[in-house]
């Protein structure tokens, strides 16, 4: 009893504190947010999201005391449940503004791309954790998670999805960078991309994605659709100015202007409230959020722990970069979420399970000691 | 974004690194590096958005939820004595555009409604298209939109957002093209108009009178814009009360100014009454006043325009065509300077009276012309009048007798008369562009001829013709004041100022310009003359008369080619070689009710073409006995033809 009170007080001593400080701050910020910015509209997204995040720390609280092995061991049996979920999705899916996103699991809608990205940070750790190579890859080492990746991505594609399929894309590349592959395997993929890419906008893109990397190109000429949601996000930004027009108080976001305002451009609202401080403050609590990641990744005790620390930072930071570049108008509008501040379940589950995945590496025992 | 390369580039680190997990120590380093940079790029973007641009897109957050629409102030209407509508407004609907709701949400289906509903063809949308993104403030897509297009938009509303139609007033003119000279018309400001107007809070898309009352009268008539100020969100929508009262309060509405009614001392049926009578000439003017007090019963000018087409969209075609009349149809024929001819031998009456020591019956002989220095100066009549006198000369309009007045008093006394009668000089009737007119003298040839004057101007200038140029409008005034004794009066063309509830604001009174002093006798001189020309054997217009009563008048046959130069039968000239035909009566002869002049541009003759319309508007407007019948009923028929 005492031993196994003990074993409870020195799991709870390993805990990561700061780490789950920074991610409460963040996600509380978030539902301050929401709450401001849906203060005048029907809909309580602050409510939903507050039962959302206490969920979502629930399952934080379980992931990190669940033995890292277990995930080891699962991980490829956790890949084949996603992709089923995708597959379900494909063909059962729920169609919402003319793409197949969603699983309606009757409780609830889930989005099974999004697990696609907790689903491939953990393969591509597994598959170098069990290579367990010192040098780096040749490209034809990687077929397997290549495969793994094409096959869930050509998914997400689908429905389509050009924002996520992309961040996964980026997720696994950044693990693979991190892990090392040679130099001349590196060359042949830049030189596929160059050749992919307008491929890929002719033929794999849908017109309505195709629309928007041309209204990327063109952002001031064209008023209509996506750039108009741009430029109204942008008068939201700018008008903040240093310090913000005050909770509840912003005119652009409160009147309608930005569409999708609760969701992919929730920071528009913070920042037409809180001003250019109020965003420096967040991009350093996500910058401490990156610096304590990186400091679980360095004192974890294998190759699994990691590199799922890499795929984490990957996941965040790539959000945060595309959804702050897009809505500040140097990105194309991709439709992809600011981590933990952005208003939707599935999106707050898999970002606080990532961060479950690394308070579980953290609380393991030390590499030497 | 391949930010990641950099990670890459260590394979050195790896075969360096001799611990298992000593190659990832330096891309940690990297990991954060590519995570300081990024976060560093977005600060500087979020900087230059927030602090170096944030004052400009402030000010476009708040335009963004506060929009302003004008509301305009209906025209006020312009009405004749007896309250019949020249000039009034018609509810007609306009199709606008709110381009930032617009462009925000329309997709294909929603621009081809709009085109469908519109009748737009891809060309013309591209035009639209155009506009929209040019613009910020609401675009008028169609003005004057059919109400079966109205109907069809009105219903599809939900589908169409920051589609509106806007009620909206088109200027509209009952009586078509009759008067339209002196109502005017109104249209779009142009662009140096609206550099001269903003001051008094015009703005582009407004309508101001170009001519006529309109224009004379803009500032009455116009009313000031009202404006309508409304919290919406993208859509269009507006939001609830409790919001739109917190962030405008009380300034919501501004409540437009209606124009002021203008109430004319026209006569609607007197002016269908002279467009019937002139019908069968393409050009000239016919003024008519009341002489008890300078009333302008009518002013009518020809060729006319259709205010109604000027008011709306005018067809390039019709301006063009418009231009290029020889008889100028945007010309106010009232206002502008002819020959007179004979109908200024009055003048020479007075002078040959007052100046020159003639009685009414000394007698002068006609031969049929009259030589001076060896130069030979006709009379109409070749074969000569024989004797005539101060009456029998008039009615004949003989023009050896009047020669004979100019050699003796000279040119100066006849100009002294005309001038006192207000001829030469602008009347100060209330409508822009009046012509003076010219009435020379011996100051002015000497100024003006390389010669200096000579005595033979004076013959030309007696019997209205070498320079002399004169209005049909001040001729009018001058015959009133000969019918009334003597007073020269202001045309007075608008009686009152009121508010559209009928309210009066400012009245016009009769007001005399000038008291001519004529001796008692003189004056019964002329105007026996005058009745002679048309109720003797002898006179010039003995085949036209009234019905009922008398009338006084003089005929005028103005040579506009040089006399004698043109050897051609009258008949068969060129239209612009032909003379003009001019007719100045006032009735009845003992209590004169109407001066009237009829001036037929390259009419004809006085008597035979002129004379006849002028007794035919007098006789029907004196005899008839309902008022304003045919000019409601001409308005009908224009009404449904409109419709049509």
């Amino acid at each position: 009893m005492i031993e196994r009170r003990n074993r409870f007080v020195n799991a709870l001593g390993r805990l990561n504190w700061l780490l789950l400080s920074v991610v409460i701050l963040i996600s509380s910020l978030g539902i301050i947010n929401l709450r401001s910015a849906s203060i005048h509209s029907a809909s309580a997204f602050h409510l939903s999201q507050l039962v959302w995040l206490v969920v979502g720390l629930g399952l934080v609280g379980i992931i990190s005391f669940v033995p890292t092995r277990l995930f080891i061991r699962w991980t490829y049996f956790f890949y084949g449940i996603v992709i089923a979920l995708l597959v379900a999705t494909a063909l059962f899916g729920t169609e919402l503004n003319a793409s197949q996103r969603w699983l309606d699991l009757g409780v609830f809608m889930m989005q099974p791309s999004e697990l696609l990205k907790l689903a491939v940070i953990l393969v591509t750790a597994r598959f170098f954790h069990d290579r367990d190579h010192r040098g780096a890859f040749h490209l034809h080492q990687l077929w397997l998670p290549f495969l793994l990746l094409i096959v869930g991505v050509a998914f997400v594609m689908k429905q389509p999805d050009l924002g996520t399929s992309l961040l996964i894309v980026a997720i696994f590349f950044t693990m693979v960078l991190f892990e090392g592959v040679r130099w001349e395997s590196l060359v042949a993929l830049i030189f596929a991309l160059v050749v992919a890419a307008p491929l890929a906008y002719a033929f794999v893109l849908q017109d309505y994605q195709q629309d928007r990397v041309r209204a990327y190109v063109n952002i001031e000429a064209d008023a209509q659709g996506q750039s108009w949601q741009v430029q109204q996000s942008l008068i939201a930004f700018g008008s903040g100015q240093m310090w913000g027009k005050g909770p509840a108080e912003g005119t652009q976001i409160q009147k309608g202007f930005v569409p999708e305002h609760e969701n992919d451009f929730i920071a528009a609202n913070w920042a037409e409230e809180r001003g250019f401080m109020g965003m420096l403050f967040l991009l350093l609590l996500y910058l401490l959020f990156v610096i304590c990641v990186l400091d679980v990744a360095r004192k974890a005790r294998d190759r699994f722990g990691i590199l799922v620390c890499v795929g984490v930072i990957a996941m965040y930071f790539w959000h945060l970069v595309v959804n702050l570049g897009m809505v500040t108008g140097v990105l194309p509008v991709v439709g992809l979420t600011l981590p933990l501040m952005s208003y939707g379940g599935s999106s707050l589950l898999v970002m606080l399970v990532g961060v479950g995945l690394v308070l579980n590496i953290s609380a393991q025992r030390p590499r030497y000691g | 974004m391949t930010g990641t390369t950099p990670m890459a580039v260590e394979q050195s680190s790896t075969r360096a690194g001799r611990g298992e997990f000593e190659k990832y120590h330096r891309r940690y380093l990297w990991l954060l590096t590519i995570c300081l940079i990024s976060f560093v790029a977005l600060g500087l973007r979020l900087w230059h958005l927030q602090i170096v641009e944030g004052e400009e897109y402030h000010r476009v957050s708040t335009q963004n939820i506060i929009r302003q629409v004008e509301i305009k102030a209906p025209r006020g209407e312009i009405l004749d004595r007896y309250g019949v509508a020249l000039a009034k407004n018609r509810p007609s609907f306009d199709v606008v555009v709110d381009p930032a709701i617009f462009l925000a949400n329309a997709d294909e289906t929603v621009i081809d409604m709009v085109k469908e509903f519109l009748h737009l063809t891809d060309r013309d949308w591209t035009r639209v298209h155009d506009r929209l993104k040019a613009r910020r403030g609401d675009v008028v897509v169609r003005r004057n939109a059919a109400r079966s297009d109205v109907a069809r938009i009105e219903e599809h509303q939900m589908q169409l957002p920051g589609v509106n139609v806007r009620i909206n007033h088109q200027r509209h003119y009952p009586l078509h093209h009759v008067g339209a000279h002196g109502l005017g018309y109104i249209s779009e400001v142009g662009p140096n108009q609206l550099r001269r107007m903003q001051p008094y809070g015009y703005r582009r898309g407004d309508f101001v009178g170009q001519m006529g009352l309109e224009r004379s009268f803009e500032g009455v008539l116009h009313g000031s814009p009202g404006l309508e100020r409304k919290v919406v969100d993208a859509r269009g929508n507006r939001l609830g009360e409790a919001e739109t009262d917190f962030l405008i309060g009380e300034y919501q509405q501004i409540a437009p100014i209606a124009g002021r009614d203008l109430v004319t001392t026209l006569d609607a049926d007197l002016m269908v009454i002279i467009d019937e009578a002139i019908r069968d000439y393409p050009a000239g003017a016919v003024v008519a006043v009341d002489p008890r007090d300078g009333s302008v019963l009518a002013t009518y000018s020809k060729p006319h325009f259709n205010p109604n087409a000027w008011s709306g969209q005018l067809s390039s075609m019709e301006m063009v065509r418009s231009d290029n009349d020889p008889f100028r149809p945007m010309v106010d024929k009232a206002m502008s300077g002819f020959f007179p001819g004979s109908v200024f031998k009055f003048i020479g009456t007075l002078a040959a009276l007052t100046e020159g020591g003639y009685s009414a019956h000394d007698e002068v002989h006609c031969p049929g012309h009259y030589m001076l220095g060896g130069h030979r100066f006709g009379c109409w009549r070749a074969g000569g009048h024989g004797r005539v006198n101060a009456y029998t000369a008039m009615a004949q309009s003989c023009n050896v007798y009047y020669y004979n007045i100019a050699e003796r008093v000279g040119i100066d006394p006849v100009a002294k008369q005309a001038r006192a009668l207000g001829l030469g000089e602008r009347t100060g009737i209330q409508l822009p562009g009046e012509g003076a007119g010219r009435i020379v003298d011996s100051d002015w040839y000497d100024e003006n001829n390389p010669d200096g004057y000579q005595r033979g101007f004076a013959l030309n200038a007696i019997i209205g013709q070498g320079d002399t140029l004169v209005t049909p409008l001040q001729l009018v005034m001058a015959y009133a004041a000969i019918a009334n004794g003597g007073k020269l009066y202001y045309p007075r063309l608008v009686d009152e100022i009121r508010t559209q509830t009928g309210d009066s604001l400012f009245e016009f009174h009769p007001t005399i310009r000038k008291r001519v002093s004529f001796d008692e006798e003189h004056l019964e001189i002329l105007r026996e003359s005058l009745r002679m020309v048309l109720h003797s054997g002898v006179g010039t217009a003995r085949r036209s008369s009234l019905s009922h009563t008398e009338a006084a008048g003089k005929t005028g046959t103005a040579q506009v080619a040089q006399i004698g130069a043109v050897r051609i039968p009258h008949a068969e000239r060129e239209l612009h070689l032909r003379n003009h035909a001019w007719f100045a009566a006032y009735a009845p002869f003992d209590e004169p009710e109407i001066a009237l002049v009829v001036f037929l541009e390259h009419g004809g003759g006085g008597g035979g073409d002129a004379a006849p319309v002028a007794m035919e508007i007098l006789d029907r407007y004196l005899t008839r006995e309902e008022r304003s019948a045919l000019s409601v009923r001409l308005g009908d028929e224009m009404a449904q033809g409109n419709q049509r």
